[in-house]
């Protein structure tokens, strides 16, 4: 549910929804969930100083009920 | 109709255009919304209202329905957020920056009764002593509800400090 969720919510405020793709991983300091967007996209999903990103954080700690980290990837930045 | 309405001559054609614009907005958010409960498998209603040109999108369930207390959070931090991206969602399909409101569970409209109730005390603190009153902090929107209530008494108000302490100040005007 979580990784539907926050694909929707992604989804609606990127240009190029069919790159967006979200994973949910086990970490040793918990559940944490990828988003990848295509590069074009990356400002949008971050938003000005982190807005964005901070108000999917929010509403995933919600939906989740307890906390889980979400982490935007620069996938750009991966690969160079 | 009364006699009056029949003399209005609006411009037709601008109307038409703004309030299909106002619609589209309504739709997009509603339709984004609905979704987000559906894979949450969370029951709500969504109402769209349209006052002095601003949408109101409002996610409502019956007294058995679910308890959406988790889509406001603490001091209606969800719901801000949830508001934020559901504006996002606006810009992005329509273009247009939205400058919607969204209420969930009615948080917002308790907390306008609250915020007048806040007001009038100051108001009143304000005539009292003719000294400046301080109040607690708030978002924008619910600084602008509060200001409309002190100039609609006749009083003068300000805010003041920056980001997460910004409040407003009530004076009365001869200060």
């Amino acid at each position: 549910m979580l990784v539907d969720a926050l694909d929707h919510l992604v989804r609606g405020v990127v240009e190029e929804p069919e790159d967006v793709q979200v994973a949910l991983k086990s970490t040793r300091r918990g559940d944490l969930l990828e988003v990848r967007v295509n590069p074009d996209d990356l400002g949008r999903v971050i938003g000005r100083q982190g807005r964005t990103a901070r108000a999917l954080r929010t509403v995933m700690a919600a939906l989740a009920k307890e906390s889980i980290r979400v982490d935007v990837i620069d996938t750009d930045r991966r690969r160079g | 109709m009364t006699a009056a309405e029949n003399f209005e001559v609006p411009d037709l054609e601008n109307q038409v255009d703004s309030e299909q614009e106002v619609l589209d907005e309504g739709d997009v958010a509603a339709d984004y919304l609905e979704e987000l409960l559906d894979i949450a498998d969370l029951d709500g209603d969504i109402d769209i209202e349209i006052r002095g040109g601003r949408t109101y999108i409002s996610i409502v369930t019956d007294e058995a329905g679910t308890d959406l207390s988790g889509l406001v959070g603490k001091d209606g931090e969800v719901l801000d957020a949830l508001q934020e991206l559901t504006r996002l969602a606006v810009l992005n399909a329509t273009g247009e920056r939205s400058r919607l409101v969204l209420d969930i569970a009615g948080y917002r409209s308790d907390r306008a009764d609250q915020l007048r109730t806040i007001a009038d005390e100051a108001i009143q603190k304000a005539r009292e002593t003719g000294e400046e009153v301080h109040l607690e902090p708030m978002s924008a929107y619910e600084r602008k509800l509060v200001h409309d209530v002190i100039a609609d008494a006749g009083l003068h108000s300000e805010s003041e400090g920056e980001s997460g302490r910004r409040h407003i100040v009530v004076s009365t005007l001869d200060n």
